[in-house]
């Protein structure tokens, strides 16, 4: 997104046929299949991968980590304790930062949190603050917090896809062509949204705004509230929040040895498509950082 | 407190509400013509049903400088107008329950005959029982479903909040006066403040603490949408019982 020159980025992919790399090939990255090699000309290493992905991934590319490395993990779920666990036998004092990012970040309008490690220093943190603010809003929170981002802004576009696909049904049904109906649909909440974020004031402040004396909307607003739409939402934010530490929990827990999983999730992985966001990309996607842009 | 007691007439056709009266200070009398004949600014407030047959009954004596103000629930302006002088300075006034403790809401509409001296004389006067706005007619029956009621609700809600203290260990009484206590501080910080609701509930919630948990429930129990429900389901039947 214009911070960090191409070629100072290289990726790291096992399989090359995959659409992801020749995206990232076109962008002008270096491009390569050796995690190591990746490791020892980088500074900055932002682990792309699957959450269950993450220990071999360490395993491998540990022994290549030094002190100026700073490790960057956007797996859900996945603590920082856990991935200075795995790196100390390599390092002694691994800089890991935890990040929780959403899909967004495609269109540069991200929303990305991160906590740092205790190894890595406020510059570190600076730093990949400013990367991850090149592709839409980034800032740093205590890593007990990133369960909830995760059910709010990390899940977060699924509600709202799920909402302009629904509203896009209702300007159909009251007559107009679909295409139109989800284009007004989403200008209406990309607008709405960007009000809320320029404005001081109160969500509900501007709803009133909206709202004239029994006029259309007030009335709409009323066969929401009846729905429970505002206890939907909260709801749903705090399943996914609740889920994602119970997904935590239990790969804390996972006892099954890396190379017996490693098999089976190879295999699997060789199968998925990924998609070009930094969430959920199935490779490891490392980027450097010779010298930090200014 | 804004008119001595003594310039206060108050008429009835028996002495049983009249007692009340007598002991704030004021004079009374069984006879409503005498009223009008006594005074300038003349509070109807009868039970509708009642009204039309007191008009009747006033009508001869009301001049050009009387000032009516109906009470009576329902009786729109119109129909006042229709039964009195054409011309008579004729306003439409909808108080709620707290007045009675200063802390009333009150709405009130002019009729064709009435100007901005009256609406304001009315107000002046009325501001001393709580909150006194003019209106356009057709918010009376809205402040019925939200205000005239609305008491109601809030004695409701203050209730099963007594009940939730009481069911976690709570005696009844100091939870129903810390209920009450909690509505009248509440309402006085929105008053006072200005501020959104929204906002002020905002301030409330801490993250993860227990107001944020409790306002899930409440959220889960669509209580946005049945208030609405009540403020409407009133405010029809309002409009109903006016065109009986």
């Amino acid at each position: 997104a214009g911070v960090l020159a191409a070629h100072k980025i290289t990726a790291s992919s096992p399989d090359t046929d995959l659409p992801t790399v020749s995206g990232l090939r076109k962008m002008g990255l270096n491009f390569t299949v050796s995690n190591k090699d990746t490791v020892k000309s980088s500074d900055v290493l932002f682990l792309a991968v699957k959450p269950p992905i993450i220990p071999f991934i360490l395993e491998e590319v540990g022994p290549d980590i030094e002190a100026r490395h700073i490790v960057v993990s956007c797996a859900a779920g996945v603590t920082i304790s856990s991935i200075e666990k795995k790196l100390s036998t390599f390092c002694p004092t691994p800089k890991v930062i935890r990040c929780m990012t959403n899909t967004p970040v495609i269109v540069r309008e991200g929303a990305t949190v991160y906590a740092t490690g205790t190894h890595a220093d406020v510059e570190d943190g600076k730093l990949v603050e400013q990367l991850m603010a090149s592709v839409g809003f980034c800032t740093e929170v205590e890593e007990d917090l990133i369960d909830a981002v995760t059910g709010l802004s990390g899940s977060g576009p699924a509600y709202a896809f799920t909402a302009l696909d629904a509203l896009a049904d209702g300007g159909v049904k009251m007559g107009l062509p679909r295409r139109l109906a989800v284009r007004l649909g989403a200008q209406a909440l990309l607008g709405a949204a960007k009000m809320l974020l320029e404005s001081e004031q109160h969500p509900g402040q501007l709803k009133d705004n909206v709202c004239s004396p029994g006029g259309a909307t007030i009335h709409a607003l009323h066969f929401l509230e009846s729905g429970g739409f505002r206890s939907l939402l909260i709801n749903a934010v705090e399943a996914s929040c609740i889920r994602t530490r119970e997904l935590q929990h239990l790969a804390d827990q996972e006892k099954i040895s890396p190379a017996a999983i490693k098999k089976t999730l190879l295999d699997k992985v060789k199968l998925e498509s990924p998609s070009l966001s930094v969430a959920s990309a199935s490779k490891v996607s490392l980027f450097t950082n010779k010298s930090p842009s200014s | 407190g804004k008119v001595p007691a003594g310039s206060i007439l108050a008429s009835a056709p028996s002495n049983k509400n009249l007692d009340a009266w007598r002991e704030s200070g004021c004079r009374t009398t069984h006879c409503n013509l005498e009223v009008l004949q006594e005074s300038t600014l003349v509070f109807l407030a009868t039970k509708p049903h009642v009204l039309p047959g007191v008009l009747q009954e006033i009508r001869p004596a009301v001049g050009p400088h009387h000032i009516i103000v109906s009470v009576a629930a329902g009786v729109t302006l119109q129909t006042l107008q229709r039964l009195l002088p054409a011309g008579t300075k004729v306003l439409r006034l909808m108080p709620n329950l707290p007045c009675v403790v200063q802390a009333g809401a009150m709405v009130f509409a002019r009729g064709s005959g009435a100007g901005d001296g009256e609406a304001a004389l009315l107000k002046n006067l009325l501001s001393s029982c709580g909150l006194c706005e003019e209106v356009p007619e057709s918010y009376i029956n809205i402040h019925t479903g939200l205000s005239g009621s609305g008491v109601a609700y809030v004695y409701l809600f203050a209730e099963a909040l007594a009940e939730g203290a009481v069911k976690m260990g709570m005696p009844g009484s100091l939870a129903s006066r810390i209920a009450a206590q909690t509505l009248l501080g509440a309402a006085k910080m929105m008053l006072e403040s200005g501020e959104h609701p929204a906002k002020l509930r905002g301030d409330v919630c801490t993250p993860g603490g227990t107001t944020i948990h409790a306002l899930h429930q409440l959220e889960k129990g669509a209580l946005r949408a049945t208030v609405m429900n009540a403020v409407e389901a009133a405010t029809n039947r309002a409009c109903d019982m006016a065109k009986d």
